[in-house]
């Protein structure tokens, strides 16, 4: 009991002092780059790949042109009978046997052996893929309303929705953002069931690289972790606070919450302490790593669930001053932020922050009878309130 | 003295909470000045009047092309053209009033989305199956997409006139100059039959009081649509490359000034309670704020910020091109000049000017995805 408490005394001073210098000798380097022999040990591409197929999949179903066959193939990266696909417009990709579906609502902490809900919810982004082709495409020339899937005006932009009002490729581009990015980042490459699996850790500590690699595993899938945040294509991989904003998916939305000046240094603080974690690595110094993940999955945690109240409250706004297409479009967006909110993880816990039972109960009061034509303020204030209070933020500090 | 001092404190305390429920705020906003009549004036000597002129010149607009698709001629194209511009102008006094009937059908969508989609307007013009209520074919109709059926379909003048004169062209034409008519009289209608009086009633102080959303509509106008749209985007402020297609009026490759001018114009003389026609002088947002300005002891000339910057702003776009195609081509750096300088007036109008009136900004910028 006094140890729990004492380390929780610890974590707590961790978190607040934000700096590393009076715990640990460990230095924090200046930039994401780590060299063993004068070679680079920092890689990463399989997160880059994801993150292209991802940008291709959230392109696509805008597209009328495209087939629903096309899209569930580059969620996939194969077809429905398992062969090779060659969906993408980067012929890279094709090759590529990586996939974005493995590795959705995949983590080993969370679902590993929860293979029944992992299923259900790569279920559920086929079902908005085959959706956008099979209600919206074909109302792509109507307009819009309770219960008729077609177009409606956001300002002079035009948004197509199902008759619930969502659009369905915001649900998946945003969903992606926890059931891919999230879930793999904190829920799997930060574990130690996975940083230490086999023998990770005694190779790391002896310097035994993987066959035919600069870097130790460990080192690897600390870099898995990072790529999630911070590998996509064309980003600053060694700077990468440079380049905020370079995806569309969590990348973008932490730049996002980092301009809310509630929020502003988030940014930098994940960041270093993704830094200091590999350093830790490299160190062989475990606890520190470790320390650095509880960090990172609090405040990773805390951008999805801010983002999610942020377009709860615009939505609700919207609705309010009468701007049906502005409420929707936030609120569909909204909606894949609060889908997202299953896969946070509570920093030194192996819980999530939500259970299944109160995302699925979030995602049917979103989209019960005509969704978001029906939906009151009331609701929406209430459902901010519910995700707001498991963290240190405010509904008001979120909100704007 | 000591009076003094609270009403100061009352002031910081008000200005730092920018928050309508605050009872301090409430307490505050209770000044003698008659919104009431104010409102009268907008709607009387103001609005309804642009409106008026607006839906003349639209249906002025209708009879030259009526009298052009019996007649085919370059003459007669040139008649059409006139009455374009005509009613393109008036347009630039009434999209600062997105209110009512015109906030509910999205009026400036259907009336003023540029660059136009050429691409769209051809294919809705050859499918003949197109339905312009809907908002993908914003783009497609009002003043932008007439610019490139009246200038821009053809290289030639004869070109222009015999290919305007094709059945579908034509159909298509008329079609965008009567839905401008039609939803212009719907506003027009609504305003004189029922919005008039609902307008003056509601002389609140409220996010949804008539002032609030006025003061709303003419900021967003000036924001978006002067300094963005006009000038901004043209010269590439946002997007760091400019792009003369983005000019308003692409096609008639001269009026763009004009049109920027006529609009700002009408931003001043809205602030300073001008009427429509110019002759009278009501109750203003300038009065408004001054009366503010000496109730508070605040050392701000609000008003006289904000006109003093736009006379700076006045000047710098005096010396650009009539035809902003050409100045942002060959010399953008003026363009980019009176973005400066409108952008001054920005912090102006939407941090002073707001404050002191107690008007919560009710939009935001989208976040672009």
């Amino acid at each position: 009991m006094v140890r729990s408490t004492l380390f929780l005394l610890a974590s707590i001073m961790l978190i607040i002092s934000c700096s590393e210098e009076d715990i640990t000798n460990i230095e924090n380097p200046l930039s994401y780059e780590f060299t063993r022999n004068g070679v680079s040990t920092v890689s990463f591409s399989g997160q880059t790949e994801r993150i292209a197929m991802a940008t291709e999949l959230i392109t696509a179903m805008k597209d009328f042109d495209v087939s629903d066959v096309v899209m569930l193939e580059m969620f996939a990266n194969q077809t429905a009978t398992g062969n090779d696909a060659n969906p993408f417009s980067e012929a890279g990709l094709n090759a590529s046997s990586k996939s974005i579906k493995s590795k959705v609502a995949a983590s080993q902490d969370f679902f590993s052996s929860n293979s029944v809900e992992s299923s259900e919810i790569k279920a559920d982004f086929e079902t908005w893929i085959r959706a956008q082709v099979s209600e919206v495409f074909p109302n792509k020339d109507v307009l819009a309303e309770a219960g008729v899937a077609g177009q409606i005006a956001d300002g002079s932009s035009v948004r197509y929705i199902n008759g619930g009002g969502l659009e369905y490729n915001q649900a998946v581009n945003k969903s992606l953002i926890g059931a891919l990015m999230v879930d793999q980042m904190l829920n799997n490459y930060l574990s130690p069931a996975v940083l230490d699996a086999g023998d990770n850790m005694s190779n790391n500590d002896a310097d035994i690289v993987a066959e035919d690699k600069s870097y130790t595993t460990m080192e690897h899938k600390w870099d898995e972790a990072f790529g999630y945040l911070f590998g996509a294509p064309g980003a600053d991989f060694a700077n990468p606070l440079n380049t905020l904003g370079s995806d569309s998916f969590l990348n973008k939305y932490l730049s996002r919450v980092d301009e809310d000046d509630d929020f502003n240094g988030i940014a930098s603080e994940i960041y270093e302490a993704l830094k200091l974690g590999r350093a830790a690595i490299v160190a062989k110094d475990y606890d520190v790593r470790d320390k650095q993940a509880e960090i990172i999955r609090e405040k990773v945690s805390q951008v999805i669930a801010v983002r999610a109240v942020y377009y709860l409250q615009q939505g609700k706004r919207a609705l309010q001053d009468g701007n049906l297409g502005v409420a929707f479009h936030d609120l569909s967006e909204g909606f894949g932020f609060v889908y997202s909110l299953r896969f946070l993880r509570k920093p030194n816990s192996s819980d999530s922050y939500f259970s299944k039972s109160e995302v699925d109960g979030f995602v049917n009061q979103l989209t019960t009878g005509n969704g978001f034509w029906d939906i009151s303020s009331d609701t929406l204030d209430e459902m901010s309130e519910d995700i707001a209070e498991k963290f240190d933020f405010t509904v008001e500090q979120a909100g704007s | 003295m000591y009076q003094k001092i609270s009403i100061i404190i009352l002031l910081i305390v008000t200005t730092l909470s920018c928050n309508d429920t605050d009872p301090i705020s409430a307490i505050d906003r209770v000044d003698s000045f008659d919104r009431s009549e104010m409102l009268s004036f907008w709607a009387d000597e103001i609005i309804i009047p642009a409106y008026m002129a607006y839906a003349n010149d639209l249906s002025e607009m209708d009879e030259t092309a009526k009298t052009f698709f019996a007649d085919p001629s370059a003459s007669n194209l040139e008649k059409l053209r006139e009455s374009w511009l005509e009613a393109y102008i008036s347009w630039q006094s009434v999209s600062l009033f997105e209110i009512g009937k015109a906030e509910e059908i999205g009026l400036h969508n259907y009336t003023n989305i540029y660059p136009t989609n050429i691409e769209l307007i051809h294919s809705n013009i050859s499918n003949n199956n197109y339905n312009l209520i809907l908002p993908s074919n914003f783009a497609a109709q009002g003043f932008p997409a007439l610019d490139y059926l009246l200038y821009g379909i053809e290289d030639t003048e004869e070109g222009i006139v015999s290919t305007l004169s094709k059945e579908d062209v034509r159909t298509y034409a008329i079609s965008l100059i009567e839905r401008l008519y039609s939803i212009t009289t719907e506003v027009l209608d609504h305003w004189t039959e029922s919005y008039r009086s609902e307008f003056v009633a509601n002389d609140g102080s409220s996010g949804t009081a008539s002032v609030d959303k006025v003061v709303n509509d003419f900021l967003f106008f000036y924001e978006k649509y002067l300094r963005a749209a006009k000038i901004g985007i043209p010269a590439g402020k946002f997007s760091g490359s400019k792009s003369s297609r983005h000019v308003e009026g692409f096609y008639s490759e001269k009026y763009s000034k004009l049109l920027f001018q006529r609009a700002f114009t009408s931003v001043k003389d809205f602030f300073n309670g001008i009427s429509y026609d110019g002759q009278r002088r009501g109750t203003s947002i300038k009065q408004y704020l001054d009366q503010i300005q000496n109730i508070s002891n605040s050392d701000i000339d609000y008003s006289g910020n904000i006109i003093s910057q736009w006379n700076v702003a006045q000047s710098a776009a005096d010396a650009l091109d009539s035809n902003f195609k050409t100045q942002v081509e060959e010399d953008n750096t003026k363009m980019l000049a009176v973005y400066d300088e409108l952008q001054k007036a920005i912090v102006l109008l939407k941090v002073d000017m707001m404050q002191a009136l107690n008007i919560q900004v009710d939009f935001v910028d989208a976040d672009g995805d």
